[in-house]
């Protein structure tokens, strides 16, 4: 006795479903299915998350997995499901489905994301091999079929016109749609507990008969077990925006759309066997395997005549002579061969033609990239240019890769200027067409935050007590909500409300949400892709992206290429230009990122100091730790620089070992260095090989990996289990059967349990944020290559930061004066000089000084900008001139004159905001329209008044952090100096002079909460005006804190120095104190006593020095 | 040169809070504040001395507020209350001037120009009408200036002054400009300019102000100086409708009261038949001759234009008061008012017999409702659940603005689904014999009779509201028995959760 469930809404139906596919196909496998089928409301989104826990499934006793989508009508056409028989089919359903994705609806000129709009005649079209079942709608059942009502003029499609009609009986239009189908239609029956089940079978069975149409079993399952109606309920009340007590009957009344044993199929539907037996025979007519989906690359880069092999290899081998120009080493030549051998091997060159097009159209465009990933860092990569890191500065990565399973697809993402990656894009979609190149999906799951939000409003709790609740999970990337942050959010974790949302929303946490369009992983298709993948719009205007996320890519090993935007890439491309343009010769050629001068020992001493405020990637607080620890001096270092910070290595506890071996390599070359070692019976170099370039110790995901296979034995299929585990562990929870294999198999062989046990904390430390080694070997020539500018070009490289905002870590506050420390002048934004990006200006000193630009001034718009220098000619005489010849709004000239920009002529903030408010309206009346512009107003003479008050330093430092985010004035803790000094508060620089062990209280604004990965410690950076404090706040004192580190402005810290050897200190904080008070009353200074009158102070002004205007 | 006028400003700083304790007592000990929702999130709209003592302020997230205090007791914003409370004190304000204008949402303008003397000077009018206000409970401040602007930041910051005519420019100079209470942005303009007192504001020359500022804040200013006039717009009526009869003699007879009020009452429809609208809500309002009001309102289930129905309804209403009117020494001003008038359809003349058997019957309800309160006069209304007890909730008749479900259509060839009548509790029955696991039972015994199965269909499997109404899934039957009985019953629990031990109940008998 068996039975296939061929109506299974999962969660990819976002808000129907209440149970991942992956789960509807353990459930089936458990309870004996013969097949199970997936069918998505308009949607194959799940089916590949399906796809992958069938796998894993023990290949005897698992089911057959049908794909499928359950077709949802606009036209009231009831639901039908329908099932490809083979490849044809499915295209024709993957098309059916991007057809209604991307219809507008009616009014719209374009087609909303997230919607499918169907009608009965599409499903028509795309019919052929289609096996559907038609699902009737439960309200109109019964009744005796009536003679048909439909209206004689009807012309052809009559069957289907009529279908919706109004005044219809139900039954009558159930045969008409059946009819209309024809051949390979069943219709659906299911015994769901209504109270009239078997009146309606017996109905249904009447009706099937006349319709010569074979009755099907189905339970319209909705979960996978009844236990998950509660949940099924949650989701309902959130896709319908009402709580659980307004929900009434659109909850289901009972709890039994689940899978349901075959027994219990059969004996539910004891009255007709033969729908039972439907299901089988439904399910063998299919042929169609999910693994049938190949990929077939497009054709364009490869020249007629050639094929795809020999192209790469042509283009391989004039790109090493344009890397080599004084000849290509032999080593590097063989290394080619070897890995062009490979590829035309594993079929691949097409996949790197394609992405040797897409960089050699931004070179052409003068677009600065670096290709990152497992195949990006080979010698074909670096010979045709999707990479610049040189071969021979550090070991070939590629090797690994193609030592590793073999049916791994390459990757290969390719960071662009983040400002320009538009442009590649653009001609990706002229090149290939936008059926053939569509984005990747990214799937949108609930985190914590977002399901506590949600849950919480089902239950009826109000949306400030879900706000604080969710305001308590740190980042975006919690998982379960505990207890403890319920009560941390003021909230009773005993209400049985709080309780019961906190327990849902731990339940949906992880539930998919939405798709949404990932940030640039293209697939790229020799015909269409919609054969391949239901495709839908994006929320961009002419973007449109696939149902299917990098992880089913993966799983069907179609290849992508990610065109990613990276910031510091701009960055370097503008101080490349400015360094270009104000070159002292002029005749220097452009720098490129392979020609930047390597080995430069000037810019490692530099790194070494921890000096690294801007510089890519190490200028987190943990990295410039770790700078003067780690020593870095070759471009190896900084591969291992970039990976150390980071959840893998620090987890694991490979820190510290790492640091000690290199500590002893350093004063000692010689030192022997120990590698872990099994028992004497195996061979004892066998890990030595894996872990020789760092030292014994294991840093990057790639080593984790090797060691799974060479120490643990795993072999290929359970190390790319390993590796899916790792990277999906935080919604899968597969890792800990990992764990054990992991651990038990090294310890068999004669490892000790510890070193086995760290290492796999390791890799559970990777979880999503894997650093794999060859990401941080192509990261490491950004880093070198942005310290090589900080350090020989500070000007440049100041300005270019500022012109590339928003990126990196610090605010422009931090980079100006990082820059000024270095020696650089820097001059304030002015109307009568500055331009709208920060510019180099020579000082008389013939210095370069950076000259701040209209950009730093929050709010000003960029067209202003330009209007400012295209008038500005030979210089404006005067503010009246100025208003006059460029003719800005006043709103423009308001922002000018609240950033202090007409010190130029002559006025500070205060006279030039007065003399900006005479200015008249920008509406002219009509009768003066003619006139032109408002500086023709001719009755405003020279006006004499009085001077306005005095404008206090303070008031303008503060009024300059409010409107550019920066003071080149002083700094708004000086002004607290007396009364911090009179508590006896040492001041950031102070606290460095301190002995080790020190009690100290110091105080600051808070330039950056950080919280490393799972990392047990909190860092804050503190900052006065004389330097930054680095405070260390761990776990416990956290909690007792957490209001004060969340949300102190100006924070007071008491605790002990610690400064380690290399000179870090640190101040450990034991006791925290908000201060911001302070800063607020700076504000408020000379303001009268506002007697009974309330403060309107929005907390948001006292977070950072405030963003409102409301300066005196 | 006319007379200058004087005008006292009343501010009333706690009018939300104050009107929720002032009267039925507060409603809790805890810190009470008022919420107010804007860009959907809540604030602090509102809140009494105490709490605002513990750090809150106006304008605070809600959220913020409950971390710093609690418990806090808050209560949500209602505009119209508040509205109406203001419009009370207006009322009361008669007492001193007739001429008194609202300054929504907490202040009143009372101009008292040449009515001083009456209460012994200015000084004592503001005094006298402080403390009376402060008697009642209402937290107020005010004092006294030539104009209107003057009096209204003067009652603010310096509260209980009288300025002598001509020292509004002297007595407002030192206020923070935020005294002026003008827009935002010309707030902003002005602390940017470094100005921050109404003096400093009031030395700049006044084509610097009018270019800059625009005319209308100079003129603002100057009256803040005493040196312009402001025109008071006299206040609105509150009631959609109103008459009012006068008497020289206060009136006490019933009688007379009685023609009165159906006087008013014709001179009301006359309007209202004008204008295509009737009374959904009267509100009749006596002033006793000592100051006193007394109000009584009724509703109608439709728009009503029918001065003998009005008539009636205020009877039924007078009738049934558990404190009787009483007129003490009489009622000088009789007042009626139509608190909610409602378009109503053309009448036509019905020859529906129906249509005059449902206008009696809404007549009839409206009687009761009048005579035994409105929450004595129920009717069902269907409820959006799957729980059978449920799913008919009763409301008061005379109801119109619910929202409901609709009742559940009955398929036309189909028979019932849910039983007319359900029993007041689920009934136990015993001796139930019925297959597992779903089957329906073949005999029982109910009420000490055993019953037979004839014919049943089901079940019908509903589960109950996991989240508030904890129980056992039920699985219903329709059946029949031998004696032609038609039954509603359930087990109560699925077989597998509680074996052969369920229990069953009766619940419904069908009709």
């Amino acid at each position: 006795m068996t039975y296939a469930e061929l109506a299974v809404t999962t969660n990819f139906s976002f808000l129907h479903g209440a149970s991942h596919p992956k789960e509807f196909v353990e459930e089936a496998g458990k309870l004996g299915y013969a097949a199970i089928g997936i069918a998505d409301r308009n949607s194959l989104a799940g089916v590949v998350r399906a796809y992958e826990q069938w796998t894993k499934e023990k290949p005897e006793t698992r089911p057959r997995l049908l794909v499928g989508a359950r077709l949802v009508f606009r036209d009231g056409t009831p639901d039908i499901i329908a099932y490809p028989k083979d490849r044809k089919a499915y295209g024709r359903l993957s098309r059916l489905i991007s057809e209604g994705k991307l219809r507008a609806p009616p009014g719209k000129d374009r087609a909303t994301k997230g919607e499918c709009l169907l009608d009965f005649a599409d499903l028509l079209k795309y019919r052929h091999g289609l096996l559907l079942i038609v699902i009737p709608p439960p309200s109109q059942l019964g009744s005796a079929p009536q003679a048909p009502r439909c209206d004689t003029r009807s012309r052809g499609e009559e069957a289907v016109g009529c279908i919706g009609s109004p005044g219809e009986m139900p039954g009558s239009r159930l045969t008409k749609i059946l009819a209309a189908l024809g051949r390979d239609t069943w219709l659906a029956a299911s015994m769901l507990y209504t109270g009239e089940d078997r009146r309606r079978l017996r109905d249904l069975m009447r009706l099937a008969r006349q319709a010569r149409v074979p009755l099907i079993a189905v339970n319209d399952a909705l979960y996978h077990k009844a236990a998950r109606r509660q949940l099924q309920d949650v989701v309902t009340c959130i896709r319908e925006h009402v709580t659980l007590k307004e929900a009434g009957t659109r909850l289901q009344a009972n709890a039994e759309r689940h899978l349901k044993s075959p027994a219990e199929m059969a004996r539910l539907f004891r009255a007709c066997p033969e729908a039972v037996a439907e299901t089988l025979r439904l399910a063998g007519r299919i042929r169609f395997h999910l693994a049938e989906l190949g990929q077939r690359y497009p054709r364009e880069p490869v020249p007629r005549g050639k094929t795809a092999d020999q192209h790469l290899r042509d283009l391989t081998e004039a790109g090493l002579k344009w890397r080599y120009p004084r000849g290509v080493p032999p080593k590097i030549a063989a290394i080619a061969e070897r890995e062009l051998a490979f590829i035309a091997d594993r079929r691949i060159a097409h996949y790197f033609l394609t992405v040797h097009d897409i960089v050699a159209f931004a070179r052409s465009r003068h677009i600065l990239c670096q290709g990152r990933g497992s195949a990006a860092n080979s010698v074909v990569c670096f010979a045709i240019g999707v990479t610049s890191v040189d071969p021979t500065d550090i070991d070939v990565l590629f090797d690994r890769f193609l030592n590793t399973n073999r049916r791994e697809p390459p990757d290969i993402d390719v960071d662009f200027e983040h400002e320009r990656r538009e442009e590649v894009i653009q001609y990706i979609y002229r090149r290939y067409g936008k059926r053939r190149a569509a984005l990747t999906a990214t799937v949108i799951r609930y985190r914590s935050r977002s399901a506590i939000r949600e849950v919480g409003k089902v239950f009826g709790l109000t949306e400030d007590i879900t706000g604080k609740l969710a305001d308590t999970v740190w980042g975006h990337h919690g998982d379960t909500l505990e207890e403890h942050q319920i009560r941390q959010g003021d909230a009773d974790p005993a209400n049985r409300a709080i309780a019961r949302a906190r327990h849902f929303a731990n339940e949906l946490t992880g539930f998919p949400r939405h798709l949404s369009q990932h940030v640039g992983g293209f697939v790229l298709a020799r015909y269409k892709l919609d054969w391949t993948v239901p495709i839908g719009p994006a929320a961009m205007d002419d973007r449109w992206f696939i149902e299917w996320d990098k992880d089913d890519l993966d799983t069907l090993a179609i290849m992508k290429v990610d065109v990613l935007a990276l910031g510091m890439l701009t960055c370097i491309r503008k101080a490349f230009d400015l360094i270009h343009a104000h070159a002292k010769s002029g005749k220097e050629p452009r720098l490129l990122l392979a020609t930047v001068p390597r080995q430069d020992p000037a810019v490692y001493d530099m790194l070494c100091k921890g000096d690294a405020i801007g510089v890519f990637q190490v200028e987190s607080r943990a990295q410039m730790n770790m700078l003067p620890r780690l020593q870095p001096r070759t471009m190896y270092d900084l591969t291992v620089e970039v990976a150390i910070v980071r959840p893998g290595p620090i987890q694991g506890g490979m820190v510290h070992p790492y640091l000690k071996r290199r500590k002893a390599r350093r004063e000692n070359p010689d030192c022997v260095i120990e590698y872990p070692r099994p028992g004497p019976e195996y061979p004892q170099d066998e890990l030595e090989n894996v872990l020789g370039k760092t030292l014994g110790v294991p840093l990057f995901q790639e080593q984790a990996m090797r060691m799974a296979m060479v120490a643990a034995k795993f072999t290929p299929e359970e190390a790319n289990g390993l590796r899916r585990a790792m990277a999906t562990f935080r919604h899968a929870g597969t890792i800990h059967t990992f764990e054990r294999m992991f651990v038990d198999r090294m310890v068999a062989r004669g490892y000790q349990e510890k070193f086995a046990q760290d290492c796999f904390n390791q890799i559970k430390g990777f979880g999503e944020y894997g650093f794999p080694e060859s990401h941080a070997a192509s990261f490491a020539l950004l880093v070198y290559v942005s310290a090589w500018i900080k350090k020989h070009h500070p000007a440049a490289f100041c300005a270019a930061l500022l012109n590339s905002q928003p990126m990196g870590f610090y605010a422009p506050a931090e980079i100006v004066r990082c820059a000024r420390g270095h020696g650089v002048t820097v001059l304030a934004p002015d109307a009568a000089f500055s331009d709208w990006d920060n510019k180099l200006e020579r000082t008389a000193g013939g210095a370069l000084a950076v000259r701040l630009g209209f950009r730093q001034i929050d709010g000003f718009r960029e067209d202003d900008g330009h209007t400012i220098m295209h008038e500005r000619g030979y210089g404006y005489r005067s503010f009246a001139d100025f208003a006059r010849r460029t003719g800005l709004s006043r709103r423009a000239l308001v922002l000018l004159a609240e950033a202090d920009g007409y010190r130029g002529f002559g006025l500070d903030r205060r006279e030039g905001l007065w003399a900006v408010r005479r200015l008249p309206d920008d509406d002219p009346l009509p009768l003066f329209a003619h006139e032109g512009n408002r500086g023709a107003a001719p009755e405003q003479g020279q006006e004499h008044i009085a001077p306005l008050p005095r404008m206090a330093l303070s008031d303008h430092v503060l009024a300059d952090y409010q409107t550019t985010r920066l003071s080149l004035k002083g700094y708004p803790t000086q002004f607290l100096r007396p009364r911090l000094e009179r508590e006896g508060i040492t001041s950031c620089a102070g606290v460095g002079q301190l002995r080790d062990g020190a009690r100290v209280r110091c105080a600051g604004i808070v330039l950056v909460r950080q919280r490393p990965g799972e990392g047990t410690a909190i860092f804050i950076t503190l900052s006065d005006e004389t330097g930054v404090c680095n405070v260390v706040v761990w776990e416990r004192t956290f909690e007792l804190f957490r209001k004060e580190v969340m949300g102190a402005r100006l924070l007071l810290a008491e605790g002990r120095v610690q400064k380690s050897p290399e000179g870090i200190v640190h101040l450990m904080a034991e006791k925290l104190i908000d201060r911001s008070g302070d800063l607020r009353s700076l504000m408020d200074c000379g303001e009268p006593s506002r007697a009974h009158h309330p403060r309107h102070a929005h907390p948001r002004d006292v977070k950072v020095l405030p963003p409102s205007r409301d300066f005196h | 040169m006319p007379r200058q006028r004087r005008i006292l400003a009343l501010w009333l700083p706690r009018l939300s809070t104050d009107r929720l304790t002032r009267k039925n007592g507060r409603p809790s000990d805890a810190p009470l504040v008022i919420s107010g929702k804007a860009n959907n999130a809540l604030h602090v709209h509102a809140l009494e001395a105490r709490a605002e003592r513990l750090g809150l302020y106006p304008g605070q997230p809600l959220a913020n507020a409950r971390a710093m205090v609690q418990p806090l007791t808050v209560v949500p914003h209602d505009a119209r209350a508040d509205a109406a409370l203001l419009e009370a004190i207006a009322d009361w304000c008669d007492r001193f001037t007739p001429l008194v204008t609202l300054n929504a949402p907490n202040g009143l303008y009372l101009d008292i120009t040449g009515a001083a003397h009456l209460f012994g000077g200015e000084q004592a009018l503001l005094n006298d009408a402080l403390a009376r206000l402060a008697a009642q409970g209402l937290a107020a401040q005010g004092a006294i200036a030539g104009t209107s602007w003057a009096a209204r930041a003067l009652a603010r910051w310096r509260n209980g002054l009288v300025v002598p005519a001509g020292g509004e420019a002297e007595a407002v100079a030192p206020l923070p400009i935020a005294a002026l209470d003008c827009d935002a942005k010309i707030l902003r303009a002005l602390r940017h300019a470094g100005l921050k007192t109404v003096g400093q504001v009031a030395q700049r020359l006044g084509s610097e102000l009018t270019e800059r500022l625009g005319g209308a804040f100079v003129r603002r200013l100057r009256v803040m100086e005493g040196q312009a006039e402001e025109p008071l717009t006299p206040r609105r009526p509150l009631p959609d409708l109103m008459a009012q009869q006068r008497f020289a003699d206060p009136v006490v007879s019933r009688d007379t009261i009685a023609s009165t009020l159906l006087a008013l009452a014709q001179s009301l429809c006359g309007v209202l038949e004008r204008e295509g609208q009737g009374a959904r809500g009267l509100g009749a309002v006596f002033f006793r001759a000592d100051g006193k009001v007394e109000r009584i309102a009724v509703r109608a289930g439709a728009p009503l234009r029918d001065p003998s129905t009005m008539l009636r309804l205020l009877n039924q209403k007078l009738d049934a008061l558990a404190d009787p009117l009483d007129p003490g020494f009489g009622f000088d001003l009789i007042r009626l008012e139509v608190l909610l008038a409602e378009e109503t359809k053309p009448a036509s003349v019905s020859f529906d017999a129906n249509e005059n058997a449902r206008r009696q019957l809404r007549f009839l309800v409206d009687r009761l409702s009048a005579r035994f309160g409105e929450h004595r006069v129920m009717r069902f209304v269907p409820q959006d659940t799957h729980i059978p007890e449920a799913a008919a909730a009763s409301v008061p008749a005379q109801d119109r603005d619910f929202t409901c479900a609709a009742w559940p259509r009955q398929p036309m060839n189909d028979p019932p689904r849910r039983p007319l009548r359900l029993l007041e509790r689920p009934e136990e029955i015993h001796h139930v014999m019925a297959d597992t696991p779903d089957a329906p039972p073949v005999r029982f015994r109910w009420r000490a009779c055993l019953h037979h199965v004839a014919r049943a269909e089901g079940p019908e499997r509903i589960a109950m509201a996991w989240w508030n109404r904890p129980g056992l899934t039920r699985d219903y039957f329709r059946i029949e028995t031998r004696d032609g009985l038609r039954l509603w019953l359930y087990r109560d629990g699925l077989y597998r959760e509680t074996g052969l031990a369920a229990r069953w109940y009766m619940q419904g008998i069908f009709a």
